[in-house]
Parts: C-alpha cells; structure tokens; sequence
C-alpha cells in the first residue's frame, strides 16, 4: 500500500464511529442527500450518517457521485 | 427522445395506472435510466478499452430494463423527499456501477490474489525526510500490523486485505463470498472499531492523525 493511501486509510479509521448506517439504509437515503445537498438546504441528522458512511464505503461513494453529478446536470438544465 | 416533464406525484400515479398512461411514463423511465445507465459506463467502462460503444449501448439498455423492473417493485418506498428523477437515476447507478465493476474483474480470482502472511508487508513506507514523523508513522504500522495479525478474524483479515490492500471492488467481493454488501461493510466496520480502539489506547488520535497522516511526506 502506498503512503498517500495508507495515511487516507489511517485517517478512516480514525474517522470510525460507533453506529454507522449500512449500505442499504444509505442507498435509500442517498437521493434526498443528493437533492438538499444541492439545494444548499440544512440536513437532519439522519442525512449526516450518509456522509459518514460514504466517507468510508467506495462503493456507495462512487455510486454517490455519479448521482450528484446526473442531478446536478438535471438542475442546470431546469435552471 | 422527449421525456415528458413531471411532478413527483405525476410520475406516481402514471406508473401505477395501467393502459397507455402507464406505458408512456415506463417508456419516459427507460429513456432517462438509460442515460443514467451509459452515463455510468461512460465513467467507469469506457476508459478500460474492453468495451466498444455498441456494447456499452447493449449494457445500458439491459441495466435500464433491470432498474425499471426494480423502481416498480419499489415505488410504494417513494416517499417523495427527492425529486423522481433521482431517486430513479440511483437503482441504474447501482446496477451499471456493479455490472462494471464485475466485467472489470472479471478474468481475476480472489484466491489466486498474491498471499502475503505478515501484515507489515502490506505496508510500504515512502521516503520521509523528517526523521521524527518517519517514526511517528512507522510506529502506527506496527500496531494496526500487529491488530490485523492478533485481533482480527480469518475472515475479516481476509476481506480486509482484499478491498483496502488490493483494492478488489465490495461487489467483487460480495459475488465472491455469496453475500451482501451490508454484510462486508459490518465486517469492515467491526475490524475498523478494533484498529481505531487499539490506537487510541496508544494514544494515537484523531488530532494526532492530522500532523501525522495530513499533507506532511
């Protein structure tokens, strides 16, 4: 494992909480955390445990993006 | 094609009508899924060559077809906090996202993955100019070393060395081990508990982390 990564690694480990939600809860909430997230609006804390997953999980983290990045183009377009 | 503009609740109740209302809003779902489907490819199976934009088109169409299966099963869970479009984009990210993943993994059998016992190795330090940081961060390996060799489970060891040391996609594993992915992400976060709980009581934390792991080397 290179350095750069070992030292993003040690950060998440150190970023670990107690209770963090699983996959599925994330995908069910990940839209709305797309759109408030986009809409610049204050999140419940529910949607600051997404966060804190995606921090952790690549694979809804690249899920996450693309997400943002396909409703992001929807908003510009509607705008 | 033209996908008719709705609201959240229109979206709804054409896609539970029947008759040509319910077609029209299926046929508008499969057009923007699929979109969303080789917009998926275009970021994660284009760049590899395997693939040329023929079978993207094919991959996208097959993921599209699967989500709108999915989003019908699921539309009672709509609850309406997210727009329509979003919450409908995500089942075709996560089915072209894993579909990708999968065809890039593909020809690759976990277990013939190079079999490294001594957790150290897994680790290589770069080069550091600072003598006091080199140790800092040497002394960091050997702890999370000795927790992946003494606390850890066969099996968490394992997973772990999979997606953090040779960065097999959760789907890959998850397909390998006949499981899901909520299942490695409690494995993973139980074996991430132990190595945090280990560095804290060696007083090594989240403050720590910055000077030692931040933009230094």
């Amino acid at each position: 494992m290179e350095e750069s990564k070992f030292n993003t690694w040690v950060k998440k480990i150190l970023a670990t909480e107690e209770e963090e939600i699983s996959c599925s809860l994330c995908f069910d909430l990940v839209s709305e955390y797309v759109d408030m997230e986009l809409a610049e609006a204050e999140m419940p804390p529910i949607l600051h445990k997404v966060k804190a997953h995606l921090n952790q999980c690549q694979a809804c983290q690249d899920e996450y993006q693309l997400l943002h990045e396909l409703a992001r183009l929807d908003a510009a377009q509607s705008d | 094609m033209m996908v008719i503009e709705r609201s959240n609740q229109e979206w709804r109740l054409a896609l539970e009508s029947d008759g040509d209302r319910q077609g029209a809003a299926i046929q508008d779902l499969r057009a923007i899924l699929i979109r969303a489907a080789l917009y998926t490819f275009q970021h994660s199976l284009a760049s590899t060559g395997q693939f040329d934009q023929v079978d993207i088109q094919q991959l996208a169409e097959d993921c599209a077809q699967e989500a709108t299966i999915a989003i019908l099963e699921s539309l009672s869970t709509f609850r309406g906090d997210a727009k329509f479009t979003t919450w409908a984009y995500k089942f075709a990210i996560n089915i072209a996202l894993t579909t990708a993943r999968r065809e890039r993994w593909k020809g690759v059998s976990l277990d013939q993955l190079p079999d490294q016992e001594i957790p150290s190795s897994w680790f290589k330090q770069g080069h550091l100019g600072d003598p006091d940081l080199a140790a800092s961060r040497s002394e960091t390996r050997e702890i999370l070393s000795e927790v992946i060799r003494t606390q850890l489970t066969d099996k968490q060891r394992t997973v772990l060395k999979w997606m953090v040391f040779d960065e097999v996609p959760m789907d890959v594993v998850v397909q390998h081990l006949h499981t899901n992915r909520n299942a490695i992400y409690k494995l993973l976060h139980d074996a991430r508990r132990k190595l945090k709980q280990t560095l804290l009581d060696r007083g090594i934390g989240a403050a720590d982390a910055l000077d030692l792991f931040g933009n230094k080397g």
